[in-house]
């Protein structure tokens, strides 16, 4: 953890980390003036009537009072100084390695989205913490049993006394609740997804009349939690009256026994009444020591979490292509891949497809369609066997060199906030409006950006959520036709169109693609049985390969499929 | 020491819309524990009085009995002390185990009945209202009540009995050093106050930082696969990188400045502290009789129990206004009006199924979405509804099984209009299957029971058989009794749906709707659906939604459903001859195997 704070401050933060608590010791040290100050005031002052020791003192106490301002603040500033230029260095970094990473067994997105924001938060409280908190009180703690012993050795005793019971009770407590705060935690969630069951499964619970057994089910799950509940907040239910006890019982003793010593002439009022002090200081220190003790294992759980994405740091890239792909025809050579040795997911491909030919891919979900255009674009480069672009294997060639000769235009359409124009650009920021507008046209979506008010300007809320599916799928169709590349891969992208539309697309496509390589996957047969080649894949393997009539004489898979889409009179006509 | 630091320097606007009602509705839950509360009341005047008179008998020990030497009044004083102080502990620990069982029970109370409303809301209510809010009510606001009810609420009732209780103590003691303790509360009120307004510019640039810096986090992470195919990370991180900045400035501008209210608070303990010793020996020593030692210790420990209160007073009630708004957003939910049947409705067990929509017409917001819609099912025929997403296909369905309210015309069910039968009967005989339809966190043999709760478990496999789901429920490890996970992410869409068919078997109801119900399925597991359906359609009156025209062509009649309006209608024949709408679309799905 303290690593992670190095790695992540420099010059002037590193300084300010270390510089802030070393001025919080001045602003305690500062604090644990005042009883001791006082009592001498009482005791000399007052003693002697001398009024010039009193005013004296109560100068010296100010005086004190002032430069522990100067101090708290000064320790303040650069605390938060430190906090947050290592929080601003440490999103940066996170985000970055959660971009560049392409490990396909990393952390998910969600998770990835929580740990940079959530605990990144978390850390920066932590530092403030170790710069402020973690230093104060314990130090206010311990210097107030030092003064107190100083300013009365002959009420120590009362001190060792308390203290002691005081440790191990808030010990019992703290670990006798912790498992009952667990057990609630349960309770909670088991509350809580019955309740979001019955909002996402409504419809079947009305169609199926369930509401009386849900009801039943989340009655049981309520008096669970309330039980759990009360039991966990009993369990530390004693301890602020106890923690109140024992310092009201401490200042008894201090006055009984304190009394009598005063009495004896051994010491007196004002060594009686700073000894007070000190132990009301004590005891409110412990408590907020608990309060800090508890917020820094919090803290550490997040320094964990922002742990494990630093770890997946990727290694670096290189940035130079040394051979340069003479065309775009692909090459699948032997290529096999899978998460686990045991768990293929492609297993052996071999495939080309020629500069310029139209490849189909068919298959079932989780079949490995997917995978892969995933290993084509190298988001994953962890397979055995060879692809090659051009007659060049890509894992040789930079990424960025990958990237501007295919571009994917992926199921899931995801827009970013911004302007149409801003996102269909994305992939080629130096198009011109002639470009983005012929993409549009060809995705079939100039005609519904036309009618927004502001047109290519008009503005994308975040994820998309102002377009409906079908215009977000145009779009991210779009996208992926403006910068023209060599290779044009489109991943079941027009599945939330209707039939019509996707007639429309595909023609335009036909015309304006006629000889570049484009890869089509897809659910339905109609989207790929123009394509010159089509694969069918299953379970990870090239199990058929052919045109549209070869298929339906070699494939049974296939010719299932054209039975079941297109209905079976259909292959009669054949 | 009182806790340094604003708890909350920029405080939330608080918008209430009817505080009065709120608070008489969040005691109409209380009010069954008013008794508690009463002990609890007198508990906690008890205690408070203690510490206030506990510290005022500090100083008299010192001033009485120390100073004149008196050890036997010392010891017996001594005594009682100790004896107060153990009861005022046992007192507050009754009190918080009180405010503790009130709490709860009142939170548990909260719960049930939002889940009471919830279940019986009409269907209008779930497309209006965010899932995420809904469970935001649930969980965060009776959250935010339970912490109102458990420290809030009783901080603050201390807080003021002990402000009032000390305050009359130390005025009685000394005017001259109350005044001084309260010159301390205002100089830390208006401090914070100018903090707050100084750095009220650059906390509102914070936020506005944070929430940009949180979007693109966001946004570029669930897009990863886009930013990297796009090759985007360069332009990505550089505008990350300015705002990260922007935040950074503006939090460092806005936190640097308020983190000196803690040390400022606590120099002005510290003056205040000194101003009582020094006021207070200056006046002894000027030989006013009024003042002595013990007054000054007293006033020093009523300053460290005084100024936390005052300082947090305002904290606390404002903290107690945002959880009213809690409890009015939860009873906002409360207050929605439920489902109701009609009085006169009838219970109806039997239905010979036939269905007729007599020209029904259905706006939702004022905007039409069905116009004069007819349409007569005989028993036992198979009706399919044919059109685009949105065209009103699911709504028809929906108007059958009574989930909304229709303006115009009537749905029949027998001749009799499904408005005057019981909701539970008529949806107990028409079963839906949805395209997904919801499966719950428990085994799949309760699952497949849900359909009909009496269903015996060899009901339940016979079912399963019947919905080809039997193969692979067998093949899990435990079989039925498998527990399936929330949303039921471990099987596939395809087996998900053969789940619910087998469910839509237990049923045995009369009527059955197929919402799309092979939409969202793999082509694999297609075809066993198919037959899974074509099984459960026999002997009852089916309708069938469908994108698909190869699934319909069996169906005694087709209707076109096209902005609303039934546009034409048919057997599959006859409509291709027609050559409308119908054999366009046909045409369009099959003429590419034609050619």
């Amino acid at each position: 953890m303290f690593r992670l704070i190095m790695q992540h401050t420099h010059r002037f933060a590193r300084w300010a980390f270390f510089l802030a608590p070393l001025i919080m010791l001045g602003e305690v040290l500062c604090d644990l003036q005042q009883p001791t100050l006082m009592s001498q005031i009482i005791d000399h002052g007052l003693a002697k009537g001398d009024l010039s020791y009193v005013v004296g003192h109560a100068l010296l106490m100010l005086m004190f009072a002032v430069m522990g301002l100067v101090f708290g603040g000064t320790c303040g500033a650069l605390g938060s100084y430190a906090s947050l230029k290592m929080g601003e260095q440490l999103r940066q970094h996170m985000l970055n390695i959660a971009l560049l990473s392409r490990d396909p067994a990393g952390l998910a997105p969600a998770t990835l989205i929580t740990r940079i924001t959530n605990d990144v938060t978390q850390m920066q409280n932590l530092v403030m913490l170790l710069t402020r908190g973690m230093v104060r009180s314990p130090m206010l703690l311990l210097g107030g049993v030092v003064m107190s012993v100083l300013v009365c050795p002959d009420l120590a005793p009362i001190l060792f006394v308390i203290m002691p019971i005081l440790v191990i009770f808030l010990l019992v407590i703290i670990i006798r609740s912790v498992p009952l705060y667990t057990k609630m935690q349960r309770s909670v969630d088991s509350v809580n997804r019955t309740m979001r069951e019955n909002l996402q499964g409504i419809k079947t619970i009305k169609s199926y009349v369930l509401e009386n057994r849900q009801q039943r089910q989340f009655d049981v799950e309520n008096t669970g939690l309330k039980a759990t509940s009360q039991r966990a907040a009993m369990a530390t239910v004693t301890l602020s009256p106890v923690i109140q006890l024992m310092l009201n019982l401490g200042v008894v003793a201090a006055l009984g026994y304190g009394g009598q010593l005063a009495i004896s002439q051994t010491i007196s009022d004002g060594q009686i009444i700073a000894f007070v002090n000190y132990m009301i200081q004590i005891t409110t220190a412990m408590i907020q020591t608990v309060n800090i003790v508890t917020s820094f294992s919090r803290a550490i759980t997040s320094s964990a979490r922002v742990q494990a994405v630093l770890a997946e740091e990727p290694p670096a890239e290189t940035t130079l292509t040394t051979q340069v792909p003479i065309n775009s025809q692909i090459e699948f050579d032997h290529v096999t891949f899978g998460y686990e040795a045991s768990k293929p997911i492609l297993s052996n491909i071999n495939l080309t497809v020629p500069t310029g030919q139209w490849l189909g891919i068919i298959g079932a979900t989780g079949s490995g369609k997917s995978s892969l255009i995933n290993l084509l674009t190298r988001s994953f480069d962890q397979y055995t066997g060879q692809i090659r672009l051009g007659g060049v294997d890509i894992r040789e060639m930079s990424l960025t060199d990958v990237h501007e000769r295919i571009s994917v235009a992926l199921q899931d359409s995801i827009l970013f906030s911004g302007t149409v124009q801003g996102n269909l650009s994305y992939g080629k920021p130096t198009a011109t409006q002639a470009e983005i507008e012929a993409a549009a046209t060809v995705a079939d979506a100039a005609s519904f950006i036309n009618d927004l008010p502001d047109q290519y300007q008009a503005v994308v809320e975040q994820r998309g959520k102002n377009f409906s599916g079908g215009q977000r799928q145009r779009l991210n169709l779009a996208r992926a036709i403006t910068p023209d590349h060599d290779v044009l891969v489109l991943d079941d992208a027009t599945s939330a169109v209707d039939q019509e539309t996707n007639a429309h697309i595909k023609q335009r496509l036909q015309q304006t693609r006629a000889d570049k390589t484009t890869l089509i996957i897809s659910q339905r047969v109609t989207n790929v049985m123009d394509c010159q080649q089509i694969i069918v894949v299953t379970d990870g393997r090239i199990s058929a390969q052919g045109t549209h009539q070869e298929l339906i004489q070699r494939s049974n898979f296939y010719r299932d499929l054209v039975k079941t889409q297109l209905g079976g009179d259909q292959l009669a006509n054949e | 020491m009182n806790r340094r630091g604003p708890r909350n320097l920029h405080r939330q606007k608080v918008h209430l819309t009817n505080w009065r009602q709120t608070v008489r509705r969040v005691w109409q839950y209380l009010a069954v524990h008013r008794l508690q509360l009463g002990v609890v009341f007198l508990l906690t005047i008890v205690t408070t009085a203690v510490t206030v008179i506990g510290t005022r008998i500090n100083g008299i020990v010192i001033d009485r009995y120390i100073t004149h030497s008196n050890v036997h009044m010392l010891l017996v004083v001594c005594g009682l002390m100790t004896v107060m102080y153990i009861i005022a502990s046992i007192f507050t620990y009754f009190q918080s185990a009180i405010v503790i069982k009130v709490a709860q029970s009142t939170s548990a109370e909260i719960r049930h009945d939002i889940f009471n409303q919830l279940k019986q809301l009409p269907m209008r209510y779930f497309d209006t209202h965010d899932n995420g809010d809904v469970m935001s009510r649930l969980t965060n606001d009776v959250d935010n009540i339970n912490t109102a009810l458990m420290q809030t609420f009783v901080q603050l009732f201390t807080g003021v009995i002990s402000i009032i209780g000390m305050g009359i103590a130390m005025l009685v003691l000394s005017p001259l050093l109350t005044v001084l303790t309260l010159l301390g509360s205002v100089a830390t009120y208006l401090f914070s106050r100018a903090v707050a307004r100084v750095t009220q510019r650059a906390f509102m640039t914070q936020q506005q930082a944070l929430g940009s810096l949180n979007t693109q986090i966001e946004e570029s992470v669930s897009g990863k696969q886009v930013v990297q195919l796009f090759d985007h990370v360069v332009p990505t991180m550089a505008t990350f990188e300015q705002t990260n900045q922007q935040y950074t400035n503006a939090a460092f501008r806005a936190q640097a400045l308020s983190s000196v209210i803690g040390p400022f608070n606590n120099m002005t303990n510290n003056v205040v502290y000194v101003l009582i010793t020094a006021v207070g020996a200056i006046s002894i020593l000027s030989g006013q009789h009024f003042m002595t030692v013990g007054i000054i210790f007293t006033f020093l420990i009523y300053l460290r129990n005084f100024t936390g209160p005052i300082n947090n007073l305002l904290d606390l009630i404002n903290t107690l206004q945002l959880s009213l708004v809690s409890a009015e957003r939860v009873f906002e939910v409360i207050d929605e009006v439920p489902e109701k049947d009609a009085k006169d409705a009838v219970s109806v067990t039997q239905t010979r199924g036939e269905v007729t929509f007599d020209h029904v017409s259905f706006a939702y917001d004022q905007r039409l979405i069905l116009k004069d819609v007819s349409l007569q099912a005989q028993p036992g025929q198979m009706v399919a509804l044919v059109g685009q997403t949105g065209a009103g296909k699911t709504t028809i369905m929906n108007l059958l099984t009574n989930l909304y309210p229709l303006q115009q015309g009537r749905v029949l069910l027998d001749n009799r209009d499904v408005t005057t039968i019981k909701r539970a009967d008529l949806r107990r005989l028409i079963t839906v299957v949805q395209q997904e339809s919801y499966l719950f966190t428990m085994s799949i043999r309760e699952n497949i029971r849900l359909g009909r709760p009496d269903a015996t478990d060899s009901d339940v496999e016979r079912a399963a058989k019947q919905a080809n789901a039997h193969t692979f429920i067998s093949q899990l490890p435990n079989g039925y009794d498998t527990q399936l996970t929330e949303n039921a992410r471990d099987l596939s869409q395809g087996q998900r749906q053969l789940l619910s068919i087998a469910r839509a078997f237990v049923a045995e109801a009369p009527i059955l709707v197929l919402d799309e119900a092979t939409a969202s399925i793999d082509s694999n597991t297609e075809a066993d659906v198919q037959r899974a359906m074509t099984a459960l359609m026999a002997d009852k009156t089916s309708f069938v939604i469908a994108h698909r025209l190869s699934t319909i062509q069996a169906a005694d009649q087709i209707l076109v459903i096209d902005h609303g309006q039934v546009i034409e209608r048919g057997t599959h024949q006859s409509l291709l001859a027609a050559g409308g709408y119908y054999a366009q679309l046909y045409n369009s799905q099959f003429e590419r195997v034609l050619n």
